[in-house]
């Protein structure tokens, strides 16, 4: 009996064994890499970013974050911030993790997203890594830094600065204070870097550095909400600009308390025209429409301009959503409905009413556009180390959020601030708006408000600025938005 | 028999040729390719040719030539092949460690003198060196030994065949072998497996030379049994059925592979010995249906284990094999089938450990009232292979050190992610070589026992490769068993080595001319000097 025919077949399986291995590493190595690559458990990515530069972050031209060799092995490329305080609402950090547009456009910025991989197939083939592509920002990098110097001169409290092209969306300026330098958490600071981030991260207090006051960080409006409330009431009550309206003294009916005037003479001494009562800034006006048209109205009506929910303002990247809530969760977790009483102080921006300085911007813009506001972006464009363009910001309507003709009422209302009303300091500065100085309870400094738009005919940037501290919107944001619209305006 | 056997006609038609030269130019080829492979590892890892190239590449140049020798003038008619494939893998394996063993970067001196805090690594590049060098010693000595297979009573003298006549006594030795590291005292769980015995310092796993034992034991036995138990019982439709008496050699094999099974939890040892069993039953007898129990006497072995409660972990493995995910760094087999995660970033894991929980994902499994197991490894290995792609990091280049054993049980996923896809077919086609080299010198050998011995030894490396290399690639439920002459381990290389100088040895004796009549009376009384 030979053993020869068994032998063969059994070398047949031992080899039919080894085909099937190929054939996994095959499937493994060869379809599967992408998928283990960007497998959520996969820890490599956060080392690997280092390995390559990642593309530069330039706005108007100039280059602001950059990536240079740390002349080490691990990390080799560190990240440099020019003017780091200046520009990190926008930019944010990268140290591995990242935030903002450095977090936003991640993929792009470090050269593994299919935009750029599909285009340099051939690098992938011979296993050189594609190269991160540039990023070039919406900023006006001037502009920024004025704003910058301007919010952060004003107060030792928060501080924060919107500025956005009305018929584009471009976001132009976005300021902040207290801010945080990049730099300082970049990777070639290594450890230090990650504990510094730590530190910022865990500050205590009402400032912390990592959170922008700019787009992610709410405020009361106070008076700037006005604009939003008189839109809502003009688009649905059939006011106009003259319709006279009561100014006089408002009880408000759960408490049997007064709604304070800031001033109980000139329009605010019984009755006047709404252009009148809005331009001296009249409470009891205000509280009253808000009262009479109900929280619910107010809702819908502010969520047209951005209010109550959140939306991406770069992708995975969104603003702090600011909110006129119907109802809030008190410290048990029961829903407390916003009574009359609460109503008419939404009215006015006040109660739970809170918005970010982006958010007030963009009202702003709807009046300065006709009542259409503009998707606000902050990244313009990102082109490839060969100079192909990857993506371009294109402008689209993010909503209507009043009539036309409500919108021209409602900027000829904001241009008698000016002439007639609150901010007659800042005449001839070729700029319109609105002030507000919101209360933010017992022992905190007030959040004083300026938001409007310039120039004050065919109006092109609307802006809102908001300081801490003592005193007025008028006098304490009016004049760092004058400034800022002035180095807007100026090219 | 009329029609002549494919050994035969292999024997035929090949001119015996002595294939020095050709072992030779490999042999440098291989040198090469493994004194490339230390010096791009230095090159990437610390941007200098290694100053451990002289040592390392030098030793295993030297090694390699010795052995040459030593093939070239005691077994002349080898087959050309395997010892420069054993020496490639031996260097490439070796290449792999010295990049792991991060103690002959010059990063980690720098950070050493520096006073950082360092990454433990357990790669040992040096040992492993030192176990080459015991291995191809022995490689060398069992070629020397092995001589005048004519003459298996000649004094001094062991051939593989000598080995049939102590078949009972390598069988018993085997099972010895396999019950080491259960015995108290020398027994030594590392890693997890109970495979491993302490002796002289020196940790040994019996298992690899056990595996040889049993090569030789099931060859001699099924020799002697073969013609019995080929008979055909009744028959079936197309089934011939053994007699049932012939049945009771698989039966207490079955019993012994399930008993490796339930003892050590060792599902991929068990196959590959019962795997060996069955290949080596059906090449002795040529019935198909003898395999046919053997795969039927397997699956119901298996399937009973997944049903015992104690062995849960036989369900969990195929589980962790279909989907390792919820596994990662640790996860939770409920009864109910559902796996809850208990890795660091879950809160009872937290809980346990901030009580100063020294395995806190095995407490937490417990106090849910689970079975425990990580899949962090199995992935992580599979991350290694997906960073690889198809041309790999370049040596030195991966960071395949992410993955815990990273230079054994693992070492094959590592060279996946610094070769990529292109080093791993060349791997596996080294070890398909070897193994078809293997079996065509059983087809060559002429004494049923030698055929058996060497089908046996070729198929049992088939079998190994697949099931760890299978296990790390996730195409079968992972099981640690070493990569034969890449993982890092001493016992591994020395039974390879042994197994690769049988080989050589039966392929000369297969290979070289049949002794001539001889016409000459006064020639008869002359020895062979080889």
């Amino acid at each position: 009996m030979n053993m020869d025919k068994p032998l063969r077949r059994v070398a047949i399986f031992g080899m039919l064994l080894f085909f099937g291995l190929m054939a996994q590493v095959n499937y493994v190595q060869g379809s599967q890499a992408k998928a283990l690559q960007t497998d959520s458990a996969n820890t490599r990515r956060f080392s690997e970013v280092f390995n390559s530069p990642r593309g530069q972050i330039t706005a108007g031209g100039q280059v602001i974050v950059s990536s240079s060799p740390t002349g080490k092995d691990n990390p080799k490329y560190g990240r440099d911030y020019k003017d780091g305080l200046v520009f990190s609402p926008v930019t944010g950090y990268f140290n591995g993790g990242a935030s903002k547009v450095e977090l936003a456009y991640n993929s792009l910025l470090g050269g593994t997203d299919p935009r750029i991989t599909r285009q340099r197939w051939f690098d992938a083939f011979i296993g050189k890594k594609a190269e991160g592509a540039n990023v070039e920002l919406a900023l006006n990098p001037s502009a920024q830094r004025t704003a910058y110097r301007l919010v952060k001169g004003n107060t030792t409290r928060r501080a924060g600065a919107a500025v956005i092209d009305v018929k584009t969306g471009a976001v132009v300026v976005l300021a902040s204070s207290a801010s945080f330098d990049p730099n300082e958490v970049a990777p070639q600071r290594e450890s230090k870097g990650g504990k510094r981030l730590a530190e910022l991260d865990a500050a205590k207090g009402a400032i912390k550095p990592l959170i922008d006051n700019a787009m992610s960080q709410t405020f009361p409006p106070g008076s700037t909400f006005k604009t939003v409330t008189a839109a809502i009431a003009m688009d649905t009550q059939g006011l106009n600009s003259s319709s006279t309206v009561p100014t006089g003294q408002l009880i408000l009916p759960e408490s049997n308390r007064p709604l304070p005037n800031s001033h109980d003479t000139g329009n605010c001494a019984g009755s006047a025209p709404l252009r009148g009562a809005f331009a001296e800034s009249c409470n009891t006006t205000f509280g009253k429409l808000a009262m009479d048209m109900g929280i619910e109205a107010l809702n819908k009506g502010s969520s047209k301009f951005g209010f109550n929910k959140r939306f991406q303002i770069e992708p995975d990247l969104s603003p702090a959503e600011s909110d006129v809530p119907i109802s809030v969760r008190d410290a048990e977790g029961k829903q407390i409905r916003t009574g009359a009483d609460g109503t008419a102080r939404s009215g006015i921006g006040q109660e739970n009413v809170r918005a970010t300085p982006l958010q007030m911007a963009m009202v702003a813009a709807a009046v300065a556009n006709g009542g259409e506001i503009m998707q606000p972006y902050l990244v313009q464009k990102v082109t490839s180390k060969e100079g192909n363009e990857l993506y371009g910001a294109s402008p689209k309507v993010y909503s209507k959020a009043m009539k036309g003709d409500t919108a021209d009422q409602l900027a000829d209302m904001m241009r008698a601030v000016i002439s007639e009303g609150t901010a007659k300091n800042l005449a001839g500065r070729n700029i319109a708006g609105k002030t507000g100085t919101a209360e933010q309870g017992a022992g905190n400094p007030n959040a004083r408000w300026f938001i409007g738009f310039g120039p004050s005919e065919k109006p092109r940037y609307a802006f809102a600025v908001v300081t801490e501290g003592p005193g007025s919107g008028g006098e304490a944001a009016g004049p760092i938005a004058a400034s800022i619209m002035a180095q807007v305006l100026s090219k | 028999m009329t029609m002549t056997s494919i050994g035969e006609q292999i024997r035929a038609r090949l001119p015996y040729q002595r294939r020095n030269a050709a072992t030779l130019v490999l042999l440098i080829f291989a040198m090469v390719l493994t004194l490339s492979a230390f010096a791009e590892v230095g090159l990437a890892r610390d941007g200098n040719v290694p100053a451990g190239l002289f040592v390392y590449g030098g030793g295993l140049v030297v090694l390699g030539l010795v052995a040459y020798a030593v093939q070239a003038k005691f077994a002349p008619y080898a087959d050309p092949l395997l010892l420069p494939l054993a020496v490639a893998l031996n260097g490439i394996g070796l290449a792999m460690i010295y990049r792991l063993d991060l103690d002959t970067s010059a990063d980690r001196k720098v950070a050493a003198q520096a006073g950082r805090a360092l990454i433990p690594d357990e790669a040992n590049a040096p040992t492993q060196l030192m176990w080459t060098f015991v291995g191809i010693a022995l490689f060398v000595a069992a070629v020397l030994i092995m001589r005048d297979t004519d003459r298996p009573d000649a004094k001094l003298s062991f051939t593989p065949k000598t080995a049939q006549r102590y078949t009972y006594l390598i069988g018993l030795s085997a099972i010895i072998l396999l019950l080491l590291p259960i015995v108290p005292g020398i027994g030594a769980q590392i890693n997890g497996a109970r495979v491993w015995i302490r002796v002289a310092g020196f940790s040994v796993q019996p298992g690899e030379f056990a595996k040889l034992a049993l090569v030789v034991f099931f060859a001699g036995y099924l020799v002697n049994k073969r013609q019995a138990m080929s008979l055909i019982g009744k028959k079936i439709g197309p089934f011939s059925i053994p007699r049932m008496r012939d049945l009771g050699p698989i039966l207490i094999i079955w019993f012994f592979c399930l008993g490796v099974l339930f003892v050590q939890k060792d599902l991929g040892t068990a196959l590959l010995y019962f795997g060996l069993f069955i290949s080596m039953l059906y090449i002795a007898t040529q019935r198909v249906s003898w395999v046919v129990i053997g795969v039927g006497l397997l699956a119901v072995g298996i399937f009973v284990a997944t049903l015992l409660p104690f062995m849960g972990h036989v369900n969990q493995r195929i589980d962790i094999w279909q989907n390792p995910k919820p596994y990662f760094d640790g996860g939770c087999l409920l009864d109910s089938g559902r796996v809850v995660p208990v890795n660091p970033d879950t809160e009872i894991y937290k809980r346990f450990k901030e009580q100063g929980d020294g395995s806190p994902g095995f407490s937490a499994c417990a106090e849910l009232g689970g079975s425990y197991a990580d899949s962090a490894q199995l992935m992580k290995g599979l991350f290694s292979l997906g960073e690889g792609g198809v041309l790999g990091t370049g040596l030195g280049q991966g960071e395949p050190w992410r993955t815990p054993l990273s230079f054994s049980d693992f070492i094959f996923d590592s060279l996946g992610e610094e070769l990529g896809l292109t080093g791993l077919m060349a791997l596996l086609l080294i070890y398909a070589i070897i193994v078809q080299r293997g079996f065509k010198t059983a087809v060559a050998a002429r004494d049923p026992f030698l055929k058996l011995f060497a089908g046996g030894v070729s198929f049992v490396v088939a079998l190994q490769v697949f099931v760890i290399v299978g296990g790390v690639t996730k195409l079968i439920p992972l099981t640690g068993l070493t990569t034969p002459f890449l993982s890092q381990g001493g016992s591994s290389l020395m039974a390879n080595w042994i197994l690769i100088a049988i080989l050589v040895r039966m392929s000369h004796d297969a290979r070289k001319p049949a002794p001539q009549a001889i016409q000459d009376e006064g020639m008869t009384q002359i020895v062979s000097t080889r």
